[in-house]
């Protein structure tokens, strides 16, 4: 029975989509008319600060909140329509959503119960996430970095084609972090479609493909991330100097942006790189290095927020307020 | 917006799509039980607390040296003692009398109870078979047989008009009769009495139950039972039949002299005659079943009341950790109709209760009366009683069927008040304290409160008759229950179910 070939999937279509939706709690609007799409195959990150409705949204696309507006679905259908969500979609909501006197194990298997998989499916997922010995202990001993582990495991346990995970990297360490991102990548290729969210943008380095960006319930950017780097990246120059201040002048004089990254690094724009050498040169300013300047997916994250959106960050931690 | 770079096709999972049924989702549910070590503890916890309570309880009791009983035709424990204004009667008959007056001697109200007819009776021996048509001044013409038979008849109001009553015996069988004019006559019932010989006993019967005073305070009952004396005036006395002897006499019945040498100590009755053939009968005492002695099936099941409170944690707990945890949105995750999950926590919690009360009040119950046998709780005044009959099997089962409805009730709360705290305040509230203030309250307000609240279903416990025909101040403190056993356990049913529907309408309303 378990290797059976499937002849057909009840679902036609392993995406995500969000329609227009809008969710209220009291007076806050937490999402505000969000429109994105997860295609197959790729890993997209969910991305905005805290309280910009990323958890609302994934409680919606869940069936979890009722959305006021709009739609949110998965394989085009609601999630209420789905007959065996656990073998359609995987999810990642809370990772300390454990009973602390049930073991990892024993999690697993009420869930394995549910959909009548067996205990072999258990182990295999407790297995893929590393989590073989400390699943026989109880949950309530466990560190953040285990809990997300078994909480991503949770969510392979119906080997689902569409993720959903609010900030799994979360309480991992480094080595954590290096694992989650080569499983989702992994996870990525095999035709999964898969929406990770983080408010935290570094953290998507070199996971995401595609990039969601909301900010106080609004879609600020919906691109992948390749475009996003270059644009941000623009015309600047980097330049690296031990006479900031000289630099600085003579640059400004001749027409170009200075902008300050350390002590002896700056950014020029409004100048090519040549023109740049050229006058360093001929005043005889010293400099080490000239380049075409490559911006992170963080410096990108700033850009593209920073005019779109006013909010004040909170200390990094859960997402949103815990309702 | 541009494409990703790889289009690869979309995921097929190798996994067998099982359909998540609702038998999956209960066995889900089952392993979330098992799998938390401390709730099959609290599970145990209720166990042993329901047995061992119990059997303290039961330890706590002794009988013996009471008075000697009388048992009624039918083994149970009655009253028989009364003025008896007789004679005989051999082969079939008629008796016909008018009832003119009934009064207190004692200056205070008649009771409601009290009456005055007549009767055909087996023999004068104490608890014989009897069949009788009386006037009372509170519940009209009533037609009574052993003890524990009472059909009422026409209204009737002594101090206005005098009542015509008739029995007629015709073998085993006996017919009662009423009129207002000694003419015209209102057949009351017919009833076959067992063990009547071919001679028999018939004439004047007066009786009054014992006047009974019940002071309640916080904390303290005290009832104290007077005997009264009443008069009851008859005359056209008649008897139609074949009488042996010299006519009427009079007979205390259960009064020294009579049958039994240790009978209680009835002071000398009369029976006046007048030459125009008015007999006063005064006197004490009445012919009715007994309902002082303790509820022996009731006395078994002292346990289940502290069980209930593990019961009530369990049901709370069931739910509530899920919502303290944010493990319900993994619950609805994977069961997307919050209906169903409502409905498997319900069942599962619902079967590992009652299962496990079941257990528990039939050890318990069996252990009790074997413990309550050894203290002195013997036939004949408390017969055996068997597990598997009624009314043990119906308070066995009973008590289990309320230790599990009060935990899907605390379930059920638990889902509507998502906090722990709260659910069993609500319940203690619901189920606990309305036993304990019907302790102290008014009767009225007490017997009120176990009417109306859940706590109404511990009447299933019950395995005592109350008879209608017998007046009684229903005490909580003595383990009476104003509803019928049934009844009472119908009202747990209804807060139940009202919880449950609450509960599905506001897990479908909110967001998890």
């Amino acid at each position: 029975m378990w290797d059976v070939p499937l002849a057909s999937l009840s679902m036609s279509d392993a995406s995500i989509e969000v329609r227009d939706l809008r969710k209220r709690f009291g007076r806050t609007l937490a999402v505000d008319g969000l429109s994105f799409r997860v295609e197959p195959g790729t890993v997209t990150g969910f991305v905005g600060p805290n309280g910009a409705g990323k958890s609302t949204t994934m409680r919606s696309l869940l069936g979890l909140d009722t959305p006021d507006e709009g739609r949110a679905l998965i394989g085009g259908r609601p999630y209420h329509a789905l007959r065996t969500p656990l073998l359609e979609v995987g999810a990642l909501l809370d990772a300390a959503a454990l009973h602390p006197a049930r073991r990892g194990r024993d999690h697993l298997r009420w869930l394995a119960n549910s959909h009548g998989l067996p205990m072999r499916r258990v182990d295999e997922v407790l297995e893929q996430v590393g989590m073989e010995q400390a699943a026989r202990r109880r949950a309530g001993g466990y560190s953040l970095g285990m809990r997300q582990r078994l909480g991503i495991a949770a969510a392979l346990l119906g080997d689902p084609a569409v993720l959903l995970l609010d900030e799994p990297v979360n309480g991992l360490d480094p080595e954590g972090i290096q694992w989650i991102r080569a499983l989702l990548r992994h996870l990525a290729t095999e035709g999964r479609a898969i929406l990770v969210s983080s408010h935290l943008m570094s953290e998507l380095e070199d996971t995401a493909d595609h990039l969601v960006v909301i900010g106080r319930g609004r879609l600020i950017a919906d691109t992948a991330v390749a475009d996003l780097l270059a644009a941000a990246s623009g015309d600047r120059v980097r330049l690296r100097t031990s006479s900031r201040t000289e630099a600085m002048e003579l640059l400004a004089r001749e027409g170009g942006t200075v902008a300050v990254v350390d002590r002896d690094l700056l950014t020029v724009t409004g100048l090519p790189a040549e023109r740049v050498v050229e006058l360093l040169s001929v005043s005889r300013v010293p400099f080490a290095e000239v380049g075409a300047h490559r911006a992170s997916l963080e410096e990108a994250y700033m850009e593209l927020t920073r005019d779109a959106v006013e909010f004040t960050s909170t200390p990094a931690g859960t997402d949103e307020v815990n309702r | 917006m541009t494409a990703p770079t790889r289009t690869p096709a979309p995921y097929r999972s190798a996994l067998h799509p099982a359909r998540a049924g609702f038998g999956r989702l209960m066995r889900a549910e089952w392993t979330k039980f098992w799998t938390v070590r401390a709730w099959l503890l609290v599970l145990g916890m209720a166990a042993v607390v329901v047995v061992g309570i119990s059997q303290m309880g039961a330890s706590g009791s002794v009988t013996g040296g009471g008075p000697p009983i009388v048992l009624g035709p039918g083994g149970e424990v009655v009253n028989d003692s009364f003025r008896f204004t007789h004679r005989s009667l051999t082969g079939d008959g008629t008796l016909t009398v008018r009832v003119t007056g009934l009064k207190s001697n004692d200056g205070e109200a008649l009771e409601p109870w009290a009456k005055a007819g007549i009767i055909v009776k087996s023999s004068l021996k104490q608890g014989s078979a009897y069949a009788a048509v009386v006037a009372t001044p509170g519940h009209g013409v009533r037609m009574q047989w052993d003890f524990t038979h009472d059909t009422a008849g026409p209204s009737s109001d002594l101090g206005k008009a005098p009542q015509w009553l008739r029995l007629k015996r015709l073998g085993g069988k006996l017919t009662g009769y009423a009129s207002v004019d000694g003419e015209k006559w209102t057949q009351l019932g017919e009833v076959g009495v067992g063990g009547l010989g071919r001679t028999v006993q018939v004439g004047l019967l007066l009786g009054t139950p014992d006047h009974e005073v019940v002071q309640r305070s916080f904390g303290g009952t005290s009832a104290r039972s007077g005997r009264t004396t009443v008069t009851g005036t008859f005359d056209h006395l008649t008897l139609q039949g074949t009488s042996t002897g010299a006519g009427w006499t009079s007979t205390d019945i259960g009064a020294a002299g009579a049958d039994d040498p240790n009978a209680g100590n009835v002071p000398p009755n009369t029976t006046q005659v007048s030459p125009t053939g008015t007999y006063t009968l005064t006197g004490q005492g009445d012919i009715a079943p007994q309902e002082n002695s303790p509820d022996l099936v009731q006395m078994g099941f002292q346990g289940v009341f502290v069980g209930l409170l593990f019961m009530t944690a369990l049901g709370t707990l069931f739910v509530s950790t899920e919502y303290k945890r944010g493990l319900i949105r993994t619950t609805f995750t994977a069961t997307p109709s919050r209906l169903k999950v409502l409905a498997a926590k319900a069942t599962v919690i619902a079967a590992i209760t009652f299962t496990t009360g079941l257990l528990a009040t039939a050890v318990g119950f069996t252990w009790a009366q074997r413990t309550l046998r050894s203290n002195g709780f013997k036939p004949p005044e408390f017969p055996d009683l068997s597990l598997l009959e009624n009314p043990s099997l119906r308070a066995v089962v009973g008590s289990a069927a309320l230790l599990s409805l009060v935990a899907v009730l605390a379930l059920s709360i638990g889902v509507v008040l998502r906090n722990s705290a709260g659910t069993i305040a609500t319940v203690v509230v619901l189920v606990v304290l309305p036993q304990i203030l019907s302790f102290a309250f008014p009767l009225p307000a007490a017997q009120w409160l176990l009417r109306v609240t859940p706590a109404a279903a511990f009447a299933i416990e019950q395995g005592k008759k109350y008879y209608p025909q017998v007046q009684h101040n229903c005490l909580p403190e003595n383990g009476c229950y104003p509803l019928t056993p049934y009844n009472g356990l119908a009202v747990l049913v209804a807060y139940t179910l009202a919880a449950l529907l609450l509960a599905a309408w506001t897990v479908r309303r909110r967001d998890a």
